[in-house]
């Protein structure tokens, strides 16, 4: 169970990571980016290409990857704001579904509909834990969810970028009026998203299932764990990341309930929806 | 220091126009009354002013500068400020992070927390925590910080008592005494009136009075029938 739970925590770094991507996006730009992981797989998959058909070094062909995922995530988040800018955030929202969809579709053209050959950046044991090895990828990973929570949140209370941000996020208009250039802002979100969506994917892919479905559909787990912080709250997107890889890793050590692991984020889903509706139902009951 | 000035602006929402061919100036150092009754196109009209809605016709110029193609954040680098309908508060920041977006420097902070010794007692509170009043002066300070060449205000007294509003009225005249030009659109029209030199009435989007704000509040009669579209 225990050597479940630790392997199970590498894929949980990634989910805190694109948690917190959710959690600073629908918090600041007023999106649930449907497409977030979608970007990443799709940057991590010109990536490997350019490795292995163009023979550019792992590091080279990684580094175009990230900023090509931070690229297509700032050109879409430059169309929302030039295009969908007074909408609400529904149609925002909806907005990435099609894009997740079009980069699905688009990989499976480019790239065929099977997992890709990656190479991996990170490889080997960090250290053991009971005789449970702890693989570097793990390490670096749930390291890097806590360090990119703990930045973000410093950024956006102690430094005037983020207090902007902030600001946008709360009134866009009133922001507007005072000189704060939403559009620019918003679209620094979005690539800084983007970027960490694709780095993260990048050392964890070559580990985990990474066809382009499995990949992008790394969003539903994040979505759990950003819904665990109410899409609000970074340390709680980060401890949901967590814990629901760990619960994954640790259930599929048990035969009769390894399907589970698939639905459990789900279930997470559907548990926090109908727990943060306990009060409307009170009230109605009242 | 330039006045604004508008030519010709009409503003169209939904249906037809809701202010047409609507022009005057702005001048610095002076407080135009705007009033109205509800529904002439005052909050419109200050909305194509500050770049909120797209005029259909007209211009809008800070001096010799055409801005009515000018985005909202251009607008505002060249000194314009527009203080919403409402308490156009940000109410997860502090009254100290509210200032912070438009004053440049600390100085600046303390020189306007001094004006409202309210605020400068809770500083440190998110503005949600706030009564209408603080919120409005929150609201005020953090224009005044940035120093604007044109105010823009509607409706301040929005769901205030007349005595909060009474308490932040001198703030207005003191910021024009400084060399801002301010167009306050207001409720209490005898108020409003009160502290301007210049006012003008809209009806049913149309300029019906434009002139000295005393003769106004001296004619009430020329008020009544102005406010008819007469």
């Amino acid at each position: 169970m225990l050597q479940g739970a630790l392997a199970g925590l590498a894929a949980g770094g990634l989910y805190a990571v694109l948690a917190v991507c959710l959690t600073l996006m629908s918090r600041l730009v007023r999106v649930v980016n449907f497409a977030q992981s979608a970007t990443g797989m799709f940057g991590c998959y010109v990536a490997v290409w350019l490795s292995v058909h163009v023979g550019l070094p792992t590091w080279a062909a990684t580094v175009v990857g990230i900023v090509l995922g931070g690229g297509l995530s700032a050109l879409l988040g430059w169309i929302i704001s030039t295009w969908l800018a007074e909408a609400d955030i529904g149609t925002r929202s909806a907005v990435t579904v099609a894009v997740l969809l079009l980069l699905i579709s688009l990989s499976f053209i480019l790239f065929g509909n099977k997992p890709q050959p990656f190479h991996p950046i990170l490889d080997g044991p960090a250290f053991s834990v009971n005789g449970v090895v702890v693989s570097q990828v793990t390490v670096v990973t749930v390291v890097l969810s806590v360090v990119i929570a703990l930045g973000c949140r410093a950024l956006l209370t102690k430094t005037s970028f983020g207090l902007e941000l902030r600001a946008l996020s709360e009134r866009p208009t009133t922001a507007e009026l005072m000189g704060i250039p939403a559009k620019p802002l918003a679209v620094a979100v979005w690539a800084a998203t983007g970027l960490l969506s694709t780095l993260v994917i990048s050392i964890v892919a070559p580990s985990q299932s990474n066809d382009a479905t499995s990949l992008s559909m790394l969003v539903v787990p994040a979505s759990a764990a950003a819904l665990l912080g109410g899409f609000r709250r970074l340390d709680l997107a980060v401890v949901g990341g967590l814990v629901l890889g760990m619960a994954q890793g640790a259930v599929a050590q048990v035969d009769s309930l390894s399907v589970v692991r698939y639905f459990l984020p789900f279930l997470v889903i559907v548990g926090l929806l109908l727990w943060s509706q306990r009060k409307e139902v009170w009230d109605v009951a009242r | 220091m330039n006045a604004l000035q508008v030519q010709g602006i009409t503003v169209t929402r939904g249906a037809g126009p809701v202010i047409r061919d609507v022009g005057f100036t702005l001048e610095p150092g002076r407080i135009t009354a705007l009033v109205g009754p509800n529904g002439a196109g005052k909050t419109s009209l200050l909305e194509a002013i500050s770049g909120v809605v797209p005029a259909a016709r007209g211009s809008v110029r800070i001096g010799s500068t055409e801005i009515t193609k000018h985005s909202r954040v251009a607008r505002a680098k060249l000194g314009l400020a527009h203080i919403e309908q409402g308490r156009a508060v940000f109410p997860g920041l502090t009254v100290l992070e509210n200032l912070k977006l438009t004053a440049r420097t600390w100085p600046r902070v303390e020189e306007v927390l001094a004006l409202f010794p309210e605020l400068d007692k809770r500083r440190n509170s998110p503005t949600a925590l706030l009564s209408g009043g603080e919120q409005q002066m929150v609201v005020l300070a953090r224009a005044f910080a940035a120093r604007p060449k044109f105010l823009l205000i509607d409706e301040m007294s929005l769901g205030l008592a007349p005595v909060v509003f009474t308490r932040l009225l001198p703030m207005v005249t003191r910021f024009a005494s400084e060399g801002a030009a301010i167009l306050l659109v207001e409720q209490f029209t005898h108020l409003a009136l009160g502290v301007s030199q210049d006012a003008i009435v809209v009806s049913s989007g149309r300029v019906t009075y434009q002139g000295s704000a005393q003769d106004l509040l001296a004619a009430p009669e020329t008020l009544h029938s102005a406010y008819l579209g007469e």
